[in-house]
C-alpha cells in the first residue's frame, strides 16, 4: 500500500481551495513593546480586505489557560511579530503587497526579554492587569500575581525544607538556563476559514480541535456549536499546533470579506508564532553522606513570552518535573510562568520536562561527586518504587525506572569505565485531568469507521488506532477506515498532546468495541482520567499514568577547540505494551534526534527582542550527519501492561546524559546548547581549578 | 506603489548574456544556482527588478583540463558543486578540490550551487574560495569589451563584496595543477551541515607556503609574510614551527563575532587548526 505521506496524496490544510476564495498576509510589529497610535491603511486598494483594531473591539479575548490575547491587538504591541493588522486578496502576492501600503505609527516602550529581569522590581509590565481564565484547557486554579509579569505561580509544599538541608551532609547548589526552540514543522502553520449561513466552517492543522472551538466561539459570542473544526494530517506538529494559531485571524477576515480566507505562515513567522520556552532553574538539593536524599529546593522561572499561551501548565509540569523520579521527604518548589516581550512560547515535545530534567539530572551527577559516588548507584539508591510516594503525595505504580537505568548502563559499558559516560533518568506526566471519546461505526460493507477527535501530525496515531481497533473487533486492517477529525461528528476530547493519544484513546475505544458489540451499528467508548494538583501545596494527582525512562551517552571532547563527538546515545522507554513496533521506535529516534538537537546547537537567539537567527540557515536543525555511530534504543513492555505514551520521552533525557557525559571528564557546562565554546570555556575552568589546586 | 513580478532573463548564449549585462548593468541581478539569490529575496532582503539567468548558458558549464599552459584546470563558472565534488578528473588530479565542494551544505544545495556562485556572492563564511585562493586560483571575468583575468584574492574584497563591474559575468575558474600535498580543514561549530566557523586551506605553490583562513574575517586571511617562516624547511615542518605559524595567523586576523563564534573563540581555534593543517599537510 502506497503511503500518501510518501506520493504527495495528503491534503494538508493549506491545500483546501475554495471558488472566491481570499489569501492572507498579517503586517507584524517591527518592535517589542510599542503602542500603537495610528493605523491608516487608506492606499490599500478595494480589491483587498482589511482588518483593523477597529473591527474586533467587540470580540471577546483568548487564550487556552489566560484569555489576555486579542485577535489584533487593541492599542499595545507586545513583541516582534505581533499582528497590528491583517488583509486578504485574491492572490498572496497581492496581500503582501497591500501591506506595504499601510502605515502604521508607533510610541516605542520599554521591554524585558528575559524571566528573571521580568520579574525584579521595577520591570515594565507587559500586561498592565492580568486577565481571566475560565476556559477548557485550564485545568488547575491560574495563580497570577497582581503588579507583577508572574501570570501563574505554581507551588510544591511537601515537607519541611529547612529541616530537611539541617539533615543533610552534603548540599549542593546551582542555576542553569535553557534557551528558546523552534518546533520547526515542515509544514507551516495554515488555516482555511469560511462561514456558511451564520456558522463557522475551518479547517487547520491543529492538535487541538476543540479547545479552538471553544475560544472561537468566545471571540465571536456565538455557540460552539455553530462552529466546525476539521483537522486534515499535519507535516508535524510538535506541540506547535496547539490552540488558537492562525485560525482566529483567517476567521475574523472570512466574515468582514463574505469569502473563505486562506492563512499560511510563511518560515519566518514562525519564530514569531510559537516557540519552546526559555528558562532558568535554580536547584538546591541536599543529601545524607551515604547519598540518602533529605531536601530539595528549586526555582523555575518559566518565560512564557508575550501571552501565556499554556505557560501555566508548562510551568507547573516543569516545576514537578525538576524534583525528578526520586524519594526525597522535604520538597519546595515554586515555578513562575513569566511574561517577556518576546513571541509566545507554548507546547513543545516534552512540554517542559526537558528544562527540568537537565537542571535536575546535572544537579545529580554534581551531587555524586560531592559525595565520591557512583552517579549510577546515587540515582539507584532513591529512584522511586513501586508503592512510593511522590513529592505530589500520590502513590507511584508500575514503574520500572530500575530497569530503564540499567539497561542504559549496560550499554554504554558502565561498569568497566566511567570516562565520557553519562546518564539521566526520567519521569513525564500526561496530561491529567483528561477526556477521550471515541464511535466506532459498522458499515454496511463489513468494514468499521473509527471517529474521534485524535490528529495526525506524522506519529502514526491514526495507525494505531486502526490497529487496535482491526484487533478488539477481530478484523483485518484495511476494513478499519479513519475519518479526519471533524468536530460536527466526532465525541470530545481533550486534545492531541502529552503522548496520550493510543493510550486514552485505545482505553475509550475497548468501551466502544464492547458497546458496539451490544448494539451493532454505532459503539460509544469514553476514557476519563481524574485529577490534578493544587497551584499552591502542589498536592494532588499529577499524573495518572507516568512515562519513564532514561538515557546514556558517550562523548569524545577536541580538548584543544571544545568541539565533541557523542559517539553513543542511547535511550530505554518502558511502553507497557507496543501497539505497533516500527511507529514506537520511529518516536523514540525522532524524540532522540530532536534532543540532540537541543543539547548540540539548537538557540533562538534574539536581540533586544528582536530575533536574530529566525531562518534555517542561521538556525541548526541536526542533519542525518549529525547523529552518532551508535544511535539505538529499547521500549519494554509487561506482559498483562496497559499502553504507555512514548511521543516525547525520549527527547528529555538526552541533553542531561551528554552533559553529564562531559561532567565525566571534569566539563562542567550549565546552560544549554552545549556548543564548542561553552565546553572550551568550561575546560579552562577545570584546568583554573585543577591548578588553583596543585 | 506594487512591487511587480520580476522580470525574468534567459539567455541561451554567453554573447546573449554580455550583451544584456552591457545593457541593463545592476539593473538585472544575475542568478546562478539561485541558492543565494533565493534566500536574500525570500527574506525580502533584496528585491530586484529584473533576473539575468545563467540557466541556460550551457557554455559555462564545464570541466577541463589543459595540457599546455602548465597544466590547469577549467572549471566552467555554471558548473555545479555536485558536478565538481563527482568529476573523475578532478577527484584523481585534484582530489582536494572534490573533497572541499563535498564539504559545502548538502547534497540537494551542491547539486544546484554553481562555482561562479559561491565565489560572486563573496559570502565570508564559504568553503571554495578559501581553498581555490591557498591553490593560487584566478578568475576569468568577461565584458562584451574585454576580458581578464585577477587572482581570487583580488575579485572577493570584503562582506559580499567582489571588485566585478556591473557589465561583467564571472566566466571561468582557473586552478594550476598541484603535485604537492594541499590540505583542506573545514572546522565547523555546530551542525555537520553547517557553514564553516574556521576554514583552513594550506598548500605548497612553487616551492612557497600559502595558508588561508577564512570564514573569519569578511574575505580570506593570507599572510605571506608568516608563511614566509617555512622557507627553506624541507622535509618537514618542527612542532615548533607549525604552532608560531598558527600563533601568528591567530594574532593577525581580528576575527569577526556571529552565530558560530565569538572573535576569541575564533582567535583560538584559528591557531589551532592552521596548526593542524600544516601537521597534517607533512605529515
Ligand atoms: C542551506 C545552505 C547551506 C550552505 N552551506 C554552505 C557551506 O557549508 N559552505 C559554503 O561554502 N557555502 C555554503 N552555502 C552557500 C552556497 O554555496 C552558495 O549559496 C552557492 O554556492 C551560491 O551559488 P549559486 O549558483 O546558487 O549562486 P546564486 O544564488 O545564483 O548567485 C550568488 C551571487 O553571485 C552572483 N553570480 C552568480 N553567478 C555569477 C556569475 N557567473 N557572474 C557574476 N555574478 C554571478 C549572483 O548575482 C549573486 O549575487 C550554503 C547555502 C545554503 C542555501
Amino acid at each position: 500500500m502506497s503511503n500518501p505521506r510518501v506520493t504527495g496524496a495528503i491534503r494538508y490544510a493549506q491545500d483546501v481551495e475554495f471558488e472566491g476564495m481570499l489569501h492572507a498576509s498579517i503586517l507584524r510589529s517591527p518592535y517589542p513593546h510599542a503602542r500603537i497610535l495610528r493605523v491608516d491603511a487608506s492606499a490599500v486598494p478595494d480589491s483587498v480586505v482589511v482588518l483593523t483594531p477597529d473591527d474586533i473591539r467587540d470580540f471577546g479575548s483568548y487564550g487556552c489557560q489566560i484569555q489576555d490575547q486579542t485577535v489584533l491587538p487593541r492599542d499595545r504591541v507586545r513583541f516582534v511579530g505581533d499582528p497590528v493588522l491583517a488583509v486578504a486578496a485574491p492572490t498572496k502576492r497581492e496581500a503582501d503587497e497591500a501591506l506595504n501600503l499601510i502605515d502604521v505609527e508607533y510610541e516605542r516602550l520599554p521591554g524585558v526579554f528575559d524571566a528573571v529581569e521580568a520579574v525584579a522590581e521595577g520591570a515594565p509590565l507587559v500586561h498592565e492587569h492580568h486577565a481571566i481564565s475560565e476556559n477548557d484547557a485550564a485545568y488547575f486554579g491560574i495563580r497570577p500575581q497582581e503588579g507583577t509579569n508572574i501570570c501563574h505561580r505554581f507551588r510544591i509544599r511537601h515537607g519541611d525544607m529547612e529541616e530537611g538541608f539541617k539533615q543533610a551532609d552534603v548540599v549542593v547548589e546551582e542555576t542553569y538556563r535553557t534557551p528558546g526552540a523552534q518546533h520547526a514543522a515542515m509544514e507551516p502553520h495554515a488555516s482555511v476559514a469560511r462561514w456558511q449561513d451564520g456558522r463557522l466552517e475551518v479547517w487547520t492543522g491543529t492538535q487541538t480541535p476543540f479547545n479552538l472551538r471553544m475560544d472561537l466561539a468566545g471571540i465571536f459570542n456565538i455557540p460552539e456549536s455553530q462552529i466546525r473544526i476539521i483537522s486534515p494530517p499535519m507535516g508535524g506538529a510538535f506541540g506547535a499546533k496547539t490552540f488558537v494559531r492562525t485560525e482566529a485571524i483567517a476567521a475574523c477576515l472570512a466574515q468582514k470579506a463574505g469569502r473563505p480566507v486562506k492563512v499560511v505562515l510563511s518560515r519566518y513567522e514562525e519564530w514569531l508564532t510559537l516557540n519552546r520556552h526559555p528558562a532558568t532553574l535554580q536547584v538546591k538539593l541536599g543529601a545524607r553522606a551515604d547519598g540518602t536524599l533529605v531536601a530539595k529546593r528549586v526555582v523555575c522561572w518559566v518565560d512564557t513570552g508575550a501571552y501565556a499561551d499554556c505557560g501555566p501548565g508548562v510551568a507547573q509540569k516543569m516545576g514537578y518535573a525538576a524534583v525528578g523520579p526520586y524519594r526525597i521527604p522535604q520538597v519546595w518548589v515554586d515555578s513562575l510562568c513569566v511574561y517577556t516581550n518576546l513571541p509566545p512560547n507554548g507546547a513543545f515535545r516534552g512540554y517542559g520536562a526537558m528544562q527540568a530534567v537537565w537542571a535536575s539530572e546535572r544537579t545529580m551527577d554534581i551531587l555524586a561527586a560531592k559525595l565520591g559516588m557512583d552517579p549510577l548507584e546515587l540515582r539507584l539508591k532513591n529512584v522511586l518504587v513501586d508503592g512510593d510516594q511522590f513529592c505530589t503525595g500520590e502513590i507511584m505504580h508500575d514503574v520500572h525506572f530500575i530497569e530503564c537505568l540499567h539497561a542504559a548502563a549496560g550499554t554504554i559499558g558502565w561498569a568497566d569505565n566511567k570516562q565520557g559516560k553519562g546518564l539521566c533518568v526520567l519521569m513525564k506526566g500526561m496530561q491529567t485531568p483528561s477526556r477521550a471519546s471515541i464511535v466506532v461505526e459498522a458499515n454496511d460493507d463489513g468494514s468499521y469507521t473509527v471517529h474521534c477527535a485524535t490528529a495526525e501530525m506524522g506519529q502514526g496515531a491514526w495507525h494505531s488506532i486502526r490497529l487496535m481497533a482491526a484487533e478488539l473487533l477481530g478484523v483485518e486492517l484495511e476494513k478499519v477506515h479513519y475519518a479526519e477529525p471533524d468536530t460536527d461528528i466526532v465525541p470530545y476530547d481533550t486534545r492531541t498532546t502529552s503522548s496520550r493519544s493510543t493510550y486514552m484513546m485505545g482505553r475509550a475505544l475497548v468501551e466502544a468495541v464492547r458497546d458496539l458489540k451490544r448494539k451493532g451499528e454505532l459503539g460509544y467508548g469514553e476514557c476519563v482520567n481524574k485529577g490534578g494538583l493544587d497551584p499552591d501545596t502542589g498536592q494532588g494527582i499529577a499524573s495518572t499514568h507516568w512515562h519513564q525512562g532514561a538515557a546514556a551517552a558517550e562523548v569524545r571532547v577536541d580538548e584543544e577547540t571544545g568541539k565533541f563527538q557523542v559517539l553513543k546515545l542511547y535511550t530505554s522507554i518502558y511502553a507497557g505494551r507496543v501497539v505497533n513496533r516500527p511507529g514506537a521506535e520511529l518516536q523514540n529516534e525522532g524524540s532522540m534526534i530532536m534532543g540532540l538537537g537541543t543539547t548540540l546547537f539548537e538557540e533562538i537567539a534574539f536581540e533586544d527582542g528582536q530575533p536574530a537567527n529566525a531562518n534555517l540557515s542561521d538556525y541548526n536543525l541536526p542533519a542525518a550527519g549529525d547523529l552518532p555511530e551508535s544511535f539505538t534504543s529499547d521500549l519494554f513492555e509487561r506482559e498483562g501492561a496497559e499502553v504507555h505514551g512514548l511521543g516525547e520521552t525520549a527527547l528529555p533525557p538526552v541533553p542531561p546524559a551528554i552533559g553529564n557525559a562531559l561532567y565525566s571528564l571534569g566539563i562542567h557546562v550549565t546552560d544549554l546548547p552545549l556548543s564548542a565554546e561553552k565546553v572550551l570555556n568550561a575546560i579552562d575552568s577545570r584546568q583554573q581549578a585543577k591548578g588553583g589546586r596543585a | 506603489m506594487s512591487r511587480n513580478i520580476p522580470q525574468w532573463l534567459a539567455p541561451t548564449s554567453l554573447q546573449e548574456a554580455l550583451a544584456l549585462r552591457a545593457q541593463l548593468g545592476d539593473e538585472a541581478t544575475v542568478v546562478a544556482g539561485g541558492t543565494f539569490i533565493g534566500i536574500l529575496m525570500n527574506q525580502k532582503i533584496m528585491q530586484p527588478q529584473a533576473l539575468l539567468s545563467l540557466r541556460n548558458v550551457s557554455e559555462l558549464a564545464f570541466i577541463e583540463a589543459s595540457q599546455d599552459e602548465g597544466s590547469l584546470l577549467r572549471i566552467g563558472a555554471m558548473t555545479t558543486h555536485r558536478a565538481v565534488e563527482r568529476s573523475p578528473l578532478i577527484r584523481q588530479e585534484w582530489p582536494v578540490l572534490a573533497s572541499t565542494f563535498s564539504l559545502v551544505a548538502s547534497p540537494r544545495v551542491r547539486n544546484q550551487a554553481t562555482v561562479g556562485g559561491v565565489l560572486a556572492d563573496a559570502d565570508y563564511a564559504s568553503d571554495p574560495p578559501t581553498l581555490l585562493q591557498a591553490l593560487n586560483a584566478r578568475v576569468v571575468v568577461r565584458s562584451q569589451k574585454s576580458e581578464r583575468e585577477i587572482p581570487v584574492e583580488e575579485l572577493i574584497i570584503g562582506y559580499y563584496e567582489t571588485s566585478l563591474r556591473p557589465d561583467e559575468l564571472l566566466v571561468e575558474v582557473r586552478v594550476p595543477r598541484n603535485r604537492e600535498r594541499v590540505v583542506y580543514r573545514k572546522f565547523r561549530s555546530r551542525s555537520s551541515e553547517d557553514r564553516p566557523c574556521v576554514a583552513v586551506a594550506a598548500a605548497q605553490v612553487d616551492g612557497k607556503l600559502r595558508v588561508v583562513v577564512g570564514a573569519v574575517a569578511e574575505k580570506p586571511q593570507y599572510f605571506p609574510e608568516i608563511c614566509a617562516l617555512a622557507e627553506g624547511e624541507t622535509g618537514g615542518y618542527t612542532r615548533e614551527l607549525v604552532t608560531e605559524i598558527g600563533q601568528r595567523y591567530a594574532e593577525s586576523i581580528e576575527p569577526i563575532s556571529d552565530s558560530r563564534g565569538s572573535a576569541a573563540y575564533r582567535r583560538r581555534v584559528i591557531a589551532v587548526e592552521v596548526r593542524r593543517a600544516l601537521e597534517e599537510m607533512v605529515p
